[in-house]
């Protein structure tokens, strides 16, 4: 039997935009969703390297076949290239995360609910061989067991690609306990695109500026300070007040996620809805948006007020939750998740 | 805390079990709990369903019934009868292969077309043309692969959502092909293939894109997603679904090459009424992105509208051969 200090265990968090690590031996990770396999000869003897990922790929994008595998929170269908990409992602942040010579490796992967309702076999073949043995869970689950929530509470998840809520009652979630929205970080960057465009038609930007623009000055309700954005406008670099058009674009996901969080709150046992509102937790990347969380609150009011917190390290929440869960599994029944 | 350890390995032994079920291919346990009903029903009649559910599958594949196009034009869809087909799924649902149904004949139908051209692009690059243009090319390609071909058009003529329907359904073909170019504005520097299955979708994208190709059918979003409620589950599913994949895999295959910098976005669900209302497998492949300029151009060039034509019928080819058609010579 293999003793737990032979072992080193692995929580994931495999986003639409972050995937995160946080290992047993105390490393931790974090890479942007990106990989990329040079386009050509050429490309291959500038970059040096075969596959980059996160950042460098980024970087480099003109001369790569890149790849965000996870759209819309699954890996999308049909594309071998994707599911390549998957599968080196995780490869990378295993090694990232120094796995030692002979070391067996045991891993919990979170992933958006979505990808573990629509396919689990598809997602399974893809994650096949990364570690010696593996465990697929839902991202806000991990995130719920890395914060010890496991009774009466609600974990809206904002990633990238997907919002996936979870209301935990002390059991494992079922599909009757879970809800995704495509209404997510990704949509606020299609949205701002279009209304920037719109204000300023003949200005040139991309969409790795309005990712950036929104990462950087996001807000829901009043704005602190003006959002001013430079970009090029006939050729010349301009300062452009895109306020209203940030507000308007992170306003557009409060609709749905309020709904879906109320819609399932209803769903709840009478006598415990109380406590799973005084008890919701944003998490992802999502959940720093500045006064969203009081945003929903407000909404909150209409059914007797409630409480609604993010998490303190939205980064690796869902990693830390995967590593805890890969600690409590017992030794003993990883064996028929060999991967 | 030792109620709060007890309830954490509950649950790490609940998460294991659930991996453990997909590993040896058991519906995981909370899907069961959703699905038990149909499940009991499924055990307690295999030998009803399984025989009925075959008939049914190959009944649509060769005989078709032209009644159900109404359900594209009624604007009630709460009174659309769902497909016989659709209660009874088996879960594992049926695999055509073990009962040698071949694919022998393909309707393509070329979007837009008449008043309605479309997307547009520059130089005045219409999607109306270009799908006709890709269409007929695909039809003489299959046609060498020994398919029949028919198509819902092969002029500039206005064809309202209906007409199309009742044209495929009354061909009563085995696949059903929509070839549309896509147009993305707001990200004009992408050059993008994607194919659509049957389905629903919360995609702001995607559903603004069949809202588009829809609009002309009567029919609102909220009733598509009310409508595909009672079909997704129809035999055709699958069969589309894999239709989908061999195509895509045949447009990003074929036009790599060509265009280094092509994103493949995969195989997508949206609710367009051509899939829901045409009656054997279908797809709706956005074989190009008009609204990139250079892309635009290109579309001009009858060599690169070839190479798009082959591509997609290399796609609609390979599913053919998987599906016991003869292997054709392909390029």
């Amino acid at each position: 039997m293999t003793s737990k200090k032979d072992v080193l265990h692995v929580g994931i968090d495999l986003g639409t935009s972050r995937s995160a690590i946080a290992a047993s031996n105390g490393t931790k990770h974090v890479v942007e969703s990106y990989v990329g396999w040079p386009l050509d000869m050429v490309a291959r003897k500038i970059v040096k390297k075969t596959i980059l990922f996160g950042a460098e790929a980024l970087e480099a994008r003109s001369m790569l076949d890149l790849h965000r595998p996870l759209e819309r929170g699954l890996i999308k269908q049909g594309s071998a290239k994707d599911e390549e990409a998957v599968h080196e992602l995780l490869k990378h942040l295993i090694a990232l995360a120094g796995r030692q010579e002979g070391q067996r490796v045991e891993a919990v992967v979170g992933v958006p609910a979505e990808a573990l309702r629509v396919s689990r076999q598809h997602l399974r073949g893809a994650v096949k061989g990364i570690a010696d043995a593996l465990l697929i869970v839902s991202e806000p689950f991990a995130v719920a067991y890395g914060m010890d929530a496991l009774l009466h509470t609600m974990v809206i998840d904002i990633g990238a690609g997907t919002t996936d809520f979870c209301v935990m009652n002390g059991r494992y979630p079922t599909e009757e306990d879970q809800r995704t929205l495509t209404h997510a970080g990704d949509s606020i960057d299609d949205q701002l695109m279009k209304l920037v465009k719109t204000k300023a038609p003949e200005g040139r930007f991309s969409i790795h500026m309005i990712r950036e623009w929104k990462e950087k000055f996001s807000f829901v309700g009043d704005p602190k300070q003006p959002v001013v954005a430079r970009f090029p406008v006939k050729g010349k670099p301009a300062d452009v007040d895109i306020t209203a058009e940030m507000k308007k674009a992170c306003e557009s996901i409060v609709g749905p996620i309020a709904e879906t969080m109320l819609d399932l709150l209803s769903k709840v046992e009478p006598e415990y809805q109380e406590k799973v509102q005084r008890n919701i937790v944003l998490a992802g990347g999502g959940s720093q948006i500045p006064g969203l969380a009081a945003a929903l609150e407000k909404v909150l009011l209409d059914v007797g007020g409630g409480r609604v917190k993010a998490v303190e390290d939205p980064v690796f929440a869902g990693a830390n939750g995967g590593l805890a869960i890969a600690i409590d599994a017992p030794e003993g029944e990883w064996e028929p998740l060999g991967a | 805390m030792a109620s709060s350890g007890r309830l954490k390995q509950t649950l790490v032994r609940d998460a294991i079990r659930e991996n453990v079920d997909v590993i040896e291919g058991r519906l995981p346990k909370g899907l069961r709990r959703s699905d038990r009903i149909r499940r009991a029903i499924f055990r307690a009649s295999v030998f009803v369903i399984v025989p009925l559910a075959l008939f049914l599958s190959i009944n649509a594949l060769t005989t078709g019934k032209g009644e159900r196009t109404d359900v594209v034009f009624v604007s009630t869809p709460a009174a659309v009868p769902a497909p016989a087909a659709a209660v009874l799924h088996a879960p594992k649902g049926l695999e055509p292969s073990l009962f040698r149904l071949s694919v022998r004949s393909v309707v393509l139908d070329p979007g837009h077309g008449g008043t309605d051209p479309g997307a547009t692009g520059a130089g005045g690059v219409r999607e109306k043309d270009v799908t006709l243009d890709v269409a007929t090319r695909v039809r003489a390609l299959l046609e060498e692969g020994h398919l029949a071909v028919s198509m819902t058009r092969d002029g500039d003529t206005t064809l309202s959502l209906k007409d199309r329907v009742l044209l495929a359904n009354a061909k009563r073909p085995d696949v059903f092909v929509s070839i549309h170019v896509n147009s993305l504005p707001a990200v004009r520097d992408k050059r993008v293939v994607e194919t659509y299955v049957l389905g629903t979708t919360t995609d702001a994208r995607v559903q603004a894109l069949a809202g588009d190709e829809n609009r002309e059918s009567g029919y609102t979003l909220a009733d598509y997603r009310r409508l595909l409620e009672g079909v997704l589950q129809d035999a055709r599913s699958g069969e589309s679904k894999r239709l989908a994949a061999s195509v895509q895999g045949g447009l990003v295959t074929g036009l790599k090459r060509a265009v280094p910098r092509l994103e493949d976005h995969g195989v997508k669900e949206a609710p367009f009424v051509v899939l829901i209302a045409t009656e054997m497998p279908g797809i709706l492949a956005e074989v190009s992105t008009v609204s990139n300029d250079d892309e635009a151009r290109r579309l001009k060039d009858s060599a690169y509208r070839q190479t798009i034509a082959r591509a997609l019928a290399d796609g609609i080819l390979a599913y053919a051969e998987s599906r016991n058609h003869p292997p054709s010579k392909r390029s």
